[in-house]
């Protein structure tokens, strides 16, 4: 109904915190469980999200964090068994939830068989790394911006902005559709923004929700 | 995209900003609108009225305060209900409370009409209505249109600014709040001053013959005042620091308001009497200036003007913000599928929350007929019953998420939750004994209120899992797992 989603991240160091936030400015609700009392503390510290203090494949603990409700969990903790553990036990306790694991070695596809999506940040950190080494001054969208977000969106239908064209929206400030409706153009001020089609759109944080609001209603 | 340079970037507000949020709304118009209404059922007593009120209140505050630092939610009330309970409690909530605040609208633009007519009046624009300073108009048939339309013109005009622009940040807020108490303090000062306060009289206490059980109804009426620690978190998400400073800014900005709310009462009724009060009704703060601020003064000519436009100003200020507060409301409703989803969805031209604010104007401006007491009674009966809410979600959430983190944690729980949802409910059950032998009408549209947000419910729930059948039965047949 709603495209906000309720999405419990497990872990809330570097790999969790960060996409905590993330979610949380694109207007998702997010419930981080997180077992270390300095983290916790810190992640209250930011206000992005409810914090559950505890240890995530704890049932007694997934529950607190709202496990019924949820449209999907991701386990980023450092320990890929623990990640599996959680996640298991979470599509035990909700069957449709989405399920996204966190691994550490690239012998990821085989998890697949249990989990929705699985996650190297190592390789994603390494195709930046390997970006920045060869140090040429035009690269490709991935991972490039400080805080920017470079966005592929599909405008819903019924969505505020579904349907009009680019004149007609006040997009906020920060915000910027690239892409024409084909893909193929940039986009000129009467591209018209049509329901069911995607859109290169480059956005703030700050705005990231409002910007969803508009596209995805 | 053309207009978009007109956002302002998010604000970065401080504990004085958040506090200021708190009392801007506390102190905003229900101290001018109320407190003739305060005198009119509970004498010299009202003084009383307000610093017990001050202390109800107290408690439902420590609730918001937990509340506030734990879960990062800027939809105040109902985002913590919402967390933490099923579809119809929630709902329920949200329902009260957005109606709560449009009621609260219709209450603060019909205390700014005879204020505003008052301040003509001391200009010498209109004539006199009645005695000096009394807006205890005599001829009903011509003068309560007069006020009605401009209660109707306040609420479309604030209602207009704010569908097509998003305005009103935080520190515009704080230089509002900042001119509206040093006005009060000028009131007060003068007051004290006076030689009418020196040859006071608070005697009798209480109204003739009924005794000090008529201060309850009164509580219940006012009871409205002091309901915006809502508001502080309502905008948490810009303060800085927020699991100290909004606890902070509740406890100080109520602590303040209940003083500034004495100091003014005090003096309102040590000068004009709890009678004299009484006859100004919304007008009785502004009447009481005009009888013993200074006139003859240049420009503003009499001082009573000065508070007079604190008046109207602190109306109007205090309706923009109930605009906002009700139309976030809905907005949060919309976004969590509680009401229509275009409820939740921020008009594409306008960036604002459009549909959200239309519908709280309709019901403002069809309200704007009622009585003042009656607006007034009913918004506090819904803050009243959303309150207990409140606290009931505080000793939920602590039973149901022990491991939680809560960065504030209220002293000597459960006793604060638990006498929070006693005392409020003393209150709406004095409020609603009150409303049966005086006011029926009030409490027949409160409850035709609850009725329609059943329907609305169930309706919304209907409609709901109509649209869903489709897609989930072209979904089994996609999923492979799926097995049932």
């Amino acid at each position: 109904m709603t495209s906000n989603l309720d999405i419990i991240v497990a872990g809330g160091g570097r790999v969790g915190f960060q996409t905590a936030e993330i979610l949380a400015n694109r207007g998702h609700d997010v419930t981080i469980i997180e077992r270390d009392e300095g983290i916790v503390s810190e992640i209250a510290d930011e206000w992005i999200a409810t914090v559950i203090q505890g240890d995530a494949t704890n049932p007694d603990i997934i529950e607190q964090a709202g496990i019924e409700r949820a449209d999907a969990i991701a386990a980023l903790t450092g320990e890929t068994g623990l990640n599996l553990a959680v996640c298991l036990a979470a599509s035990e306790l909700n069957p449709g939830i989405r399920t996204i694991v966190r691994i550490e070695r690239a012998a990821g596809t085989a998890y697949t068989r249990f989990v929705d999506a699985v996650l190297f940040p190592e390789r994603a950190g390494a195709r930046v790394a390997a970006n920045e080494i060869v140090g040429s001054d035009v690269q490709t969208l991935a991972d490039v911006t400080g805080d920017l977000d470079i966005m592929l969106v599909r405008v819903a239908e019924g969505a505020p902005a579904a349907g009009k064209q680019l004149t007609e929206v006040r997009f906020p400030a920060g915000t910027l559709v690239v892409s024409d409706d084909d893909g193929h153009r940039i986009a000129r001020p009467d591209t018209t923004l049509t329901p069911g089609n995607r859109y290169v759109v480059a956005v703030e944080p700050d705005v990231a929700d409002e910007v969803m609001n508009l596209m995805r209603g | 995209m053309g207009g978009s340079q007109t956002r302002a970037p998010e604000a970065e507000l401080g504990l004085l900003d958040a506090t200021m949020i708190g009392m801007g709304a506390m102190i905003g118009a229900g101290i001018f609108v109320l407190t003739g209404l305060a005198a009119e059922i509970a004498g010299p007593a009202a003084i009383l009225v307000f610093a017990l009120n001050g202390v109800v209140t107290a408690f439902t505050g420590l609730s918001y305060a937990e509340l506030a630092a734990s879960i990062p939610k800027s939809g105040g009330g109902y985002a913590f209900v919402r967390e933490i309970f099923d579809d119809l409690s929630s709902f329920i909530m949200g329902w009260m409370l957005w109606f709560a605040y449009m009621i609260a609208g219709a209450l603060y633009a019909l205390g700014f009409a005879p204020n505003f007519l008052e301040l003509l009046h001391v200009y010498g624009i209109v004539p006199p209505p009645g005695q000096v300073g009394a807006v205890a108009l005599p001829v009903i048939d011509a003068a309560v249109p007069l006020a009605f339309l401009l209660a109707f013109v306040a609420v479309l005009g604030l209602v207009a600014l704010n569908a097509v622009s998003t305005a009103a940040s935080g520190s515009v807020e704080t230089i509002f709040t900042i001119i509206k108490v040093s006005i009060l303090v000028v009131f007060v000062a003068f007051g004290l001053a006076s030689p009418m306060f020196s040859s006071a009289e608070f005697q009798p206490l209480f109204p003739g013959g009924s005794g000090a059980a008529a201060i309850l109804p009164a509580m219940g009426l006012t009871f409205i005042a002091f309901e915006g620690y809502d508001l502080i978190t309502t905008v948490t998400e810009e303060v800085k620091n927020p699991r100290e400073n909004i606890p902070k800014a509740i406890f100080l900005s109520l602590i303040v308001t209940v003083i500034v709310y004495l100091a003014v009462v005090t003096v309102a009724i040590a000068t004009l009497g709890a009678d004299g009060l009484a006859d100004a009704g919304e007008a009785g703060i502004a009447a009481a200036a005009t009888s013993f601020m200074p006139t003859g003064l240049p420009i503003i000519q009499n001082g009573g003007a000065l508070i007079v436009f604190g008046a109207v100003f602190s109306t109007l200020t205090a309706l923009n913000a109930v605009v906002i507060a009700s139309s976030r409301v809905a907005f949060s409703m919309g976004r969590e599928g509680q009401l229509l989803p275009s409820f939740g969805q921020l008009h594409h031209r306008y960036g604002t929350p459009f549909v959200a604010i239309l519908a709280s104007a309709v019901v403002m401006l069809g309200s704007v007929a009622l009585p003042t007491q009656s607006a007034g009674n009913m918004s506090s009966l819904f803050f009243l019953l959303s309150f207990i809410i409140v606290n009931v979600a505080v000793i939920r959430l602590r039973r149901e998420r022990p491991n939680m983190n809560r960065p504030y944690e209220m002293p000597f729980y459960p006793a604060p939750p638990l006498i929070g949802v006693a005392l409020n409910l003393i209150l709406a059950g004095v409020l609603v004994e009150y409303l049966i032998r005086t006011d029926p009408l009030a409490l027949v549209l409160s409850a035709a209120w609850i009725l329609l947000g059943g329907i609305a419910y169930f309706a919304l729930n209907r409609l709901r899992a109509q649209p869903n059948r489709g897609p989930t039965d072209a979904d089994t047949e996609m999923t492979p797992e799926a097995e049932d």
